[in-house]
């Protein structure tokens, strides 16, 4: 099949993307990544620290970690459709980072990224794909946010790169 | 629509975009980073032709009170926790949507800032307070409450019903603000390729004439 032996145009793709993404705006509701994972991130602590959970109010009051949270199986499914994307265009390959610089920066810009986006209730899908759309004035909040932390993050990430 | 409804939308939505980002590459952090450090766009272009067709359509369907819209207010927390999350993905090489695709590819590097997306999500809900800061229900009213560094909630059916303009009037200029970016980009690409050419066709005779009419 032509889809697994070539790449697709990117513009082909998003703007597929932003069709189903019209539907699911109607049916559902906007495309978001961040709640998900903080409800996953809410399941595994539940696993973890069992019934204590509930002392910490984030979890009782704003997220109870509910596995019945429709935007959890919107990555489950991405990681879904890209495994088998990736599988059968054979573009599976196991590759582990060889040097430390790599694991800071993956831990680092992790970290970072779920801080940001519990403390900006978005993260970088419902900026360009849901607040912004919506005319939403956190859409354009959050836009200036990530292109000045792109920049400053691109800066550092050269930096790094040089030494 | 019932919950397992919602699961299985959200499930296939999901698939589809995995597999679709899987197999074109697209990345939203090289959409940005890829521009700022080496000027290329080939993301940043799918990118803004995304957001040309949502900022029609969703309006559109804004204008007749169809579809599900977000519905929070928005502060400064807003634009500060981009800017974190900013730099966070061009750290990690990988967005939300990346990390799960580059880690369905194998990516171990993808997968491990994954996790610690976990990890700092679980720290930030430590520090969450009901009262104030980060921003909570209180603080949120829907008003700009300054105090709570809080701007309140705006968006295309607030400003519909406040100034009793279609808010697809407000999307198609919306998108055609997008538009401009998009040729403006298109046009720096076509001089670069311009510039190229030219290049190349200047140094092909004298590399023909040989290496000492090179220099």
């Amino acid at each position: 099949m032509e889809l697994f032996r070539k790449t697709l145009d990117p513009v082909i793709a998003l703007s597929a993307i932003a069709v189903l993404d019209l539907f699911l705006f109607l049916l559902v509701g906007s495309w978001t990544v961040g709640g998900g994972e903080t409800m996953m991130t809410g399941l595994m602590a539940k696993w973890i620290l069992g019934d204590d959970i509930a002392r910490i109010p984030f979890w009782s009051l704003m997220f109870v970690p509910d596995a019945g949270y429709w935007k959890i199986y919107i990555s489950l499914g991405m990681f879904f459709g890209a495994l088998v994307g990736a599988v059968v265009s054979k573009e599976f390959h196991l590759r582990i980072p060889r040097r430390l610089t790599e694991w800071v920066l993956a831990t680092v810009g992790g970290l970072l990224m779920g801080i940001g986006i519990r403390l900006a209730f978005v993260c970088n899908v419902s900026t360009f794909f849901g607040l912004t759309p919506e005319l939403n004035l956190g859409g354009y909040l959050a836009i200036s946010g990530i292109i000045a932390g792109a920049w400053v993050g691109s800066r550092v990430y050269k930096k790094l790169l040089e030494v | 629509m019932s919950v397992v409804g919602e699961c299985l939308v959200a499930f296939i939505f999901g698939s589809v975009v995995g597999l679709l980002v899987q197999r074109s590459r697209f990345c939203n952090t090289a959409a940005l980073r890829d521009a700022i450090l080496f000027k290329t766009y080939r993301n940043t272009k799918a990118l803004l032709v995304a957001m040309m067709i949502l900022s029609v359509g969703i309006p559109l369907f804004i204008t007749f009170d169809q579809g599900n819209p977000m519905s929070f207010d928005v502060g400064l927390n807003t634009m500060i926790g981009l800017f974190l999350f900013g730099i966070g993905m061009v750290f990690a090489g990988a967005c939300t949507v990346s990390t799960w695709v580059k880690s369905a590819e194998g990516n171990i590097a993808a997968a491990w800032a994954l996790l610690f997306t976990f990890v700092g999500m679980f720290l930030s809900s430590l520090i969450w307070t009901v009262s104030y800061w980060p921003p909570a229900p209180p603080s949120m009213t829907g008003q700009p409450n300054l105090e709570a560094l809080q701007f309140g909630f705006a968006n295309a059916a607030t400003i519909q019903n406040n100034l009793g303009i279609p808010a697809v009037v407000f999307g198609l200029v919306q998108a055609l603000v997008l538009f401009a970016i998009y040729r403006a980009i298109r046009r720096k690409e076509a001089a670069r390729q311009a510039t190229q050419t030219e290049g190349a066709a200047v140094a092909r005779p004298k590399l023909a004439a040989g290496p000492a009419a090179a220099e």
